[in-house]
């Protein structure tokens, strides 16, 4: 898994590549890159999930522990281009109802300033 | 007047309708007045025989009854070209004509020896045509139930004839003008033309009766009789395995009575009292045998049957011809004994023998029977006495010549412990005939219908319909609703292309609730993520993974939080995604916990996906949530496939519902519904003893739930004291029935503690109305349920039968 991060508007955009899986643990997590941008005050945070092939239960793990942080904060952490299986899964298990998906990344983008 | 005076007089002696008197009074003297001469034709055909060709001649007249087999099948063609009237008519004008012959020849003085033998196949043939002539008109004209009634008064009829006929030779009977009998039997025959006459008059007024009398129309087997032959009789016979061993029982009767017949003979034939005048000696033993028959037949054989039924009927014959040929064996010369195994062999022969048998009848389909009877009743009945002639020809040869003569015992002690042999082989087919004979009952008595409910069960997939119709409904609510079913579905292998099809049929319209418009225009994308090899099983594992996480937890437990504080009826949605949701969860997450307020939610879909998640997790902290709900017709069909789900682990629960006064009966009803659902011993016995002890208003649910619960889990027992004193409660509550699904609570109830199809297809052939069927139906109980229980039950079930006689000859 590569994650690379960006800024847009101040938003900090993490492009992940890959898989993201528990046997599959690089040296810094998503969660402690997403920590680390809030402890230096970046409280809005955009996961890019289109260059991902896989995540398995480890990755959603990543994901919602990103969003409790952010959460916790008073920030707002957002997902786009997720794949279609993996929206299916976040349907069944109830989390689009908390966290905020969107298609493209410019929607995305745009929903913050709504917010 | 007349008939009701007659009726009285016959109720004493037999169980008789309104209606039945003047036929059953005519068949009692038909059978009468054709054994009267049987006794005079055989009296003097054995007494000629021993005069004019000796003892040792015996076992060649023996032989002479092959060509029986010519007679029959002459009948036979006969009987299926004339009406039953004219050919009862005319063999009796034939008897009449050959018997006077007879007299005519056997009066000129040194007549021919030979003539013994010819006279001796005339009077079996005599015998063997009348008889079967006589038992083929009972079953034109009586059902089984009605014969099996009945048949204890006609038999004694045919014995008193018996009885009339040789008590005649047995005081009149001078050596020298012995054959002049066969005028007094001349005669009888005559009388007997006048009273099948009135039989057939009687028939013709009566036409309901003789819509299966052969002649009569309607006659719907008229073509088939029209053809049976000996050859095509045989065939019947041979292609049936019951009645091929019924084939096989006669042939072991008429071996075995061969045997006691030679038997019986060579000891009399050697005794000084005999062989003075052997036609008064055989018209008194006789005379004797038949009057014991008589009083056996009157007072015995239908409460014997009736009792015991035809299992014991069919072995008390052999068991009695076995000890006394084993005696015979034992002191050869008594002629006590010689005439005790005679006299037993013809009086159970005549009495229970003879009704035994035709009761075996019962269960054979008409058309078949009246083939089956041509080679069963009238060829082999004689012919097994020619094959028993071989086998004592051929022991009497082996037992003269060495090593058997060295022995230095009589060829009567080897033929009487031969005859032992037989008769054993005999009580082992009629063991067979009689488990065969409940089987044919049975076989007859097909089941009509299954439980609505089993059938349901059987043949559709409740679950998957639900499911589906579910999914179908929450496309047009939520997405997330959706996608839960389409996992569930997939999750249980349900999701076949034809599912796959109707789900993606239509568009999925605009959520409330859900504002991704990823796959808001159709569902196939969807369906195509469960369609990839192994997907729904990864994903299983993988949607299992993620509640499982402490993030998760956290996460949707807030989300929960708040839905379930806004109960606004636009939230609606959002609790019934949370309440299908958590279906999902494992038991021991805190989040389960959630359905304690779900379950209790006002909204009735709320609680349908909150109630299917309860069966999921089945936590028995859900139960009286649930059982809360049983009384509500909204909510009750959910509680009740909930707590359905428990299995087994609610019974005591339930069964606290169940006794409960002071809870609502709907909900003690259900309960009851619910116990027979879980169907496991516990339940049983819970409701059996809430039987017991239960209100009124709760029985029939009750009776129900236990038949219910019977006939799916047959392993279940019930204690039968308990249920037979509910049986008896229940004829008492039950008074006069006005229909017969009136009794439907009595075979329910008997029907946990007998086979349980058995008594449903007595019952269903009961409901089915028609004589027939109500006979079958009673014929079956009769051999399944204990004399208690019937004593009790066919009082209300014969009266079923007598106003179905009343309406279809009105």
């Amino acid at each position: 898994m590569m994650i690379n991060k960006r800024e847009k508007n101040s938003i900090v955009i993490f492009d992940i590549e890959g898989e993201i899986r528990r046997s599959d643990i690089s040296d810094v997590t998503l969660h402690q890159l997403v920590k680390e941008q809030l402890e230096v005050g970046r409280k809005q945070i955009l996961l890019n999930f289109d260059k991902v092939d896989f995540i398995d239960s480890f990755g959603v793990g990543e994901i919602l522990a990103s969003y409790i942080s952010t959460h916790n904060l008073g920030g707002k952490l957002k997902l786009a281009r997720i794949s279609k299986k993996l929206f299916l899964i976040f349907q069944i298990t109830m989390l689009t109802k908390v966290l905020d998906i969107h298609d493209e990344e410019a929607s995305a983008l745009q929903s913050f300033f709504k917010d | 007047m007349a008939e009701r005076r007659l009726h009285k007089i016959l109720s004493a002696v037999v169980k008789i309708k309104p209606g039945e008197e003047v036929l059953a009074v005519l068949v009692f003297f038909y059978f009468f007045l054709i054994t009267a001469p049987f006794g005079i034709v055989k009296s003097l055909r054995d007494a000629n025989f021993l005069d004019d060709l000796k003892v040792e001649n015996l076992p060649y007249a023996y032989l002479s009854a092959i060509l029986i087999a010519v007679a029959v099948s002459f009948h036979a063609k006969l009987q299926s070209r004339i009406s039953r009237r004219r050919l009862l008519q005319s063999t009796l004008v034939f008897f009449i004509l050959t018997g006077l012959l007879f007299w005519a020849l056997f009066s000129t003085p040194d007549h021919w020896k030979g003539l013994a033998l010819i006279y001796w196949m005339w009077a079996n043939l005599f015998v063997v045509t009348l008889t079967t002539q006589f038992w083929f008109l009972v079953n034109d004209v009586f059902n089984p139930r009605e014969a099996k009634r009945l048949i204890g008064f006609f038999g004694s009829g045919g014995i008193l004839g018996g009885v009339a006929g040789n008590l005649l030779p047995g005081f009149l009977a001078k050596p020298e003008t012995a054959n002049r009998l066969l005028l007094a039997a001349a005669a009888f025959l005559c009388a007997c033309l006048v009273v099948v006459s009135l039989i057939f008059s009687w028939l013709e007024k009566n036409e309901d009766r003789t819509a299966s009398v052969p002649g009569r129309e309607p006659k719907p087997n008229r073509k088939e009789l029209r053809h049976v032959g000996l050859w095509d009789s045989f065939r019947s016979v041979s292609s049936d395995a019951y009645l091929r061993l019924m084939a096989w029982v006669v042939l072991a009767t008429g071996i075995v009575s061969t045997f006691i017949d030679w038997q019986s003979k060579s000891v009399i034939a050697s005794s000084p009292e005999a062989n003075v005048n052997y036609v008064r000696f055989f018209g008194r033993f006789n005379a004797g045998i038949l009057v014991f028959a008589f009083l056996f037949q009157l007072v015995l054989t239908s409460r014997f049957i009736n009792r015991f039924g035809i299992r014991t009927g069919l072995l008390i014959y052999p068991l009695i011809i076995l000890l006394c040929s084993v005696g015979l064996g034992i002191f050869p010369a008594s002629l006590a004994l010689a005439i005790a195994i005679k006299g037993g062999d013809k009086a159970l022969s005549y009495s229970i023998n003879q009704s035994s048998r035709e009761l075996l009848y019962i269960p054979v389909l008409p058309e078949m029977k009246y083939r089956a009877k041509v080679f069963i009743d009238m060829f082999l009945n004689r012919f097994s006495k020619a094959v028993g002639g071989v086998i004592l020809l051929g022991l009497i040869y082996l037992v003269k010549r060495p090593p058997f003569a060295a022995i230095g015992f009589e060829p009567l002690v080897w033929v009487s412990f031969a005859s032992g042999v037989f008769v054993i082989v005999w009580i082992v087919l009629n063991a067979r005939i009689s488990r065969a004979y409940v089987r044919e009952v049975k076989g007859q008595l097909a089941k009509k219908w299954e439980r609505a409910d089993e059938v349901v069960a059987d043949r559709m997939d409740v679950d998957t319909a639900k499911l589906v119709v579910d999914a179908i409904e929450s496309r047009t609510q939520s997405s997330t609703l959706f996608a839960l079913h389409l996992y569930d579905l997939a999750r249980q292998n349900r999701l076949s292309p034809e599912i796959r099809n109707l789900l993606a049929l239509k568009p999925i319209e605009h959520s409330s609730s859900d504002t991704r418009p990823l796959f808001e225009y159709d569902a196939s994308p969807w369906i195509a993520d469960f369609e990839e090899p192994g997907s729904p099983v990864e994903m299983d594992k993988e949607i299992r993974e993620i509640l499982a996480l402490e993030e998760y937890q956290k996460v949707i437990g807030e989300y929960a939080g708040k839905v379930l504080e806004d109960k606004d009826v636009r939230s609606e949605t959002a609790r019934m995604e949370l309440a299908k949701a958590i279906g999902l969860m494992d038991g021991r997450s805190a989040l389960t916990d959630k359905l304690d307020d779900l379950l209790g939610d006002d909204s009735a879909k709320v609680f349908q996906y909150s109630a299917e998640s309860a069966g999921k997790l089945k936590k028995k902290v859900h139960v009286p949530l649930l059982a809360r709900k049983l009384a509500d017709p909204k909510t009750c069909e959910d509680a009740r496939s909930a707590l359905e789900k428990y299995r087994g682990g609610i019974a005591g629960a339930l069964s606290d519902y169940l006794n409960d006064v002071e809870e609502k009966p709907e909900i003690r009803k259900q309960a009851a519904s619910l116990l027979a659902r879980i169907g496991n011993q516990e339940a049983a016995d819970a409701l059996l003893e809430a039987l017991g002890h239960g209100p009124d208003v709760l029985k029939a649910g009750l009776i129900d739930a236990l038949d219910r619960l019977r006939s799916e889990v047959s392993e279940v027992q019930f204690k039968d004291g308990v249920v037979r004193v509910q049986f008896a409660a229940e004829i008492e509550t039950l008074g006069p029935a006005k229909n017969p699904s009136d009794l439907l609570p009595l075979f329910k109830l008997l029907g946990l503690v007998y086979d349980h199809e058995d008594i449903f297809r007595a019952y269903q052939n009961l409901l089915k109305g028609t004589k027939d069927s109500i006979a079958y139906a009673v014929e079956l109980l009769d051999h399944t349920v204990s004399q208690d229980i019937k004593e009790r039950l066919f009082p209300l079930l014969e009266s079923f039968s007598g106003r179905r006689n009343a309406g279809s000859s009105s």
